[in-house]
């Protein structure tokens, strides 16, 4: 599954409120309750929270990919956040974080997660690509982005 | 043999005697579409009189990608690989289940690494002559042109490739195979 099928404007917030770690995980997390993607906000925020505890996912560049394998969803599920002031993500440059991709998946679904990370992490390499994706004023601009 | 009076029908005629297909290989990766290409290429098989083979490729490059580009650990890749090796056996086993119930056998194929490599060095040192792949998905963006690997892969490939569509379709023809 491409990521740009995972993608719309319900599961995208801009901006996040959240200023620390934990804020910016249960804010995204309860993006894809109201978007009808979990039921449970508590098990999947532990389930995130486990991996992260195993080391940050705060990458370089203002990006973090969150992610975890949960069965508080039935398919591949992905948010997005963006941040234009950035927050302390514990990332690999010190540096703060501006974009955030929480990448959820069921347990037995390991082949299409590692393709989905996989397609974030090329994403993350283009500079100019995070740059505008940090800018992006709402929703529509950041898909519309995926779709470019 | 005979000729039938119209030029060339004698090289035609030997030809589709033998049988233009001989060797498919049907690509899984655990997708829905790859199994109903496994369903079509058991049919396929069974019309042809070919040899059938299924490859998976837990994909291992992926998996150094993450852990060089940071956002898998250590741990967590060991994880997943274990987890890919495991949706190999899972596919493959059901693709297995699948032939033997309308009595085709095949040759199942668990491999590592590069995807795109994989594919090409298992036609060729199968000698298949026919690549059965599952819908891809539809191009959105450019990268998707650029990164879809089962697309790559088709492209590349020395064998000729079809590319199986219209699942409900397939599903009642492999359900009428005797």
């Amino acid at each position: 599954m491409e990521l740009v099928e995972l993608i719309n404007e319900n599961i995208v917030k801009i901006p996040l409120a959240g200023n620390s770690k934990d804020d910016i995980l249960k804010e995204l997390i309860t993006v894809l309750k109201d978007a009808g993607y979990i039921d449970d906000v508590e098990e999947t925020y532990r389930d995130v929270r486990k991996r992260e505890d195993k080391g940050s996912t705060g990458l370089e560049n203002g990006i973090a990919i969150p992610h975890a394998k949960t069965s508080t969803v039935k398919d591949m599920t992905l948010a997005l956040g963006i941040k234009p002031s950035g927050v302390d993500f514990e990332s690999l440059d010190g540096k703060p974080s501006k974009v955030f991709f929480l990448l959820l998946a069921p347990p037995d679904q390991a082949g299409p997660h590692i393709e989905a990370l996989s397609e974030i992490a090329r994403l993350s390499r283009s500079r100019y690509f995070l740059e505008t994706l940090s800018n992006a004023k709402n929703p529509k601009e950041a898909v519309e982005l995926f779709k470019s | 043999m005979k000729r039938d009076g119209k030029p060339g029908n004698l090289i035609k005629r030997k030809y589709y005697m033998e049988g233009p297909i001989k060797k498919i290989m049907v690509y899984i990766d655990g997708t829905e579409e790859s199994i109903t290409a496994g369903q079509y290429a058991i049919c396929l098989s069974k019309s042809a009189g070919a040899e059938l083979s299924a490859l998976y490729v837990i994909n291992t490059r992926a998996l150094n990608e993450l852990l060089r580009a940071r956002i898998f650990i250590k741990s967590e890749q060991e994880e997943y690989k274990n987890d890919l090796e495991k949706d190999a056996d899972r596919y493959l086993k059901h693709i297995k289940a699948l032939a033997d119930e309308k009595a085709i056998n095949v040759n199942l194929i668990k491999a590592s690494g590069n995807i795109i490599a994989e594919i090409k060095k298992s036609v060729k040192e199968l000698d298949i002559d026919l690549l059965v792949i599952g819908e891809l998905s539809r191009i959105q963006s450019r990268l998707d042109e650029l990164h879809n690997e089962v697309e790559r892969a088709m492209r590349s490939v020395s064998c000729s490739v079809l590319i199986v569509k219209d699942q409900e379709r397939v599903e009642t023809l492999y359900e009428s195979l005797k």
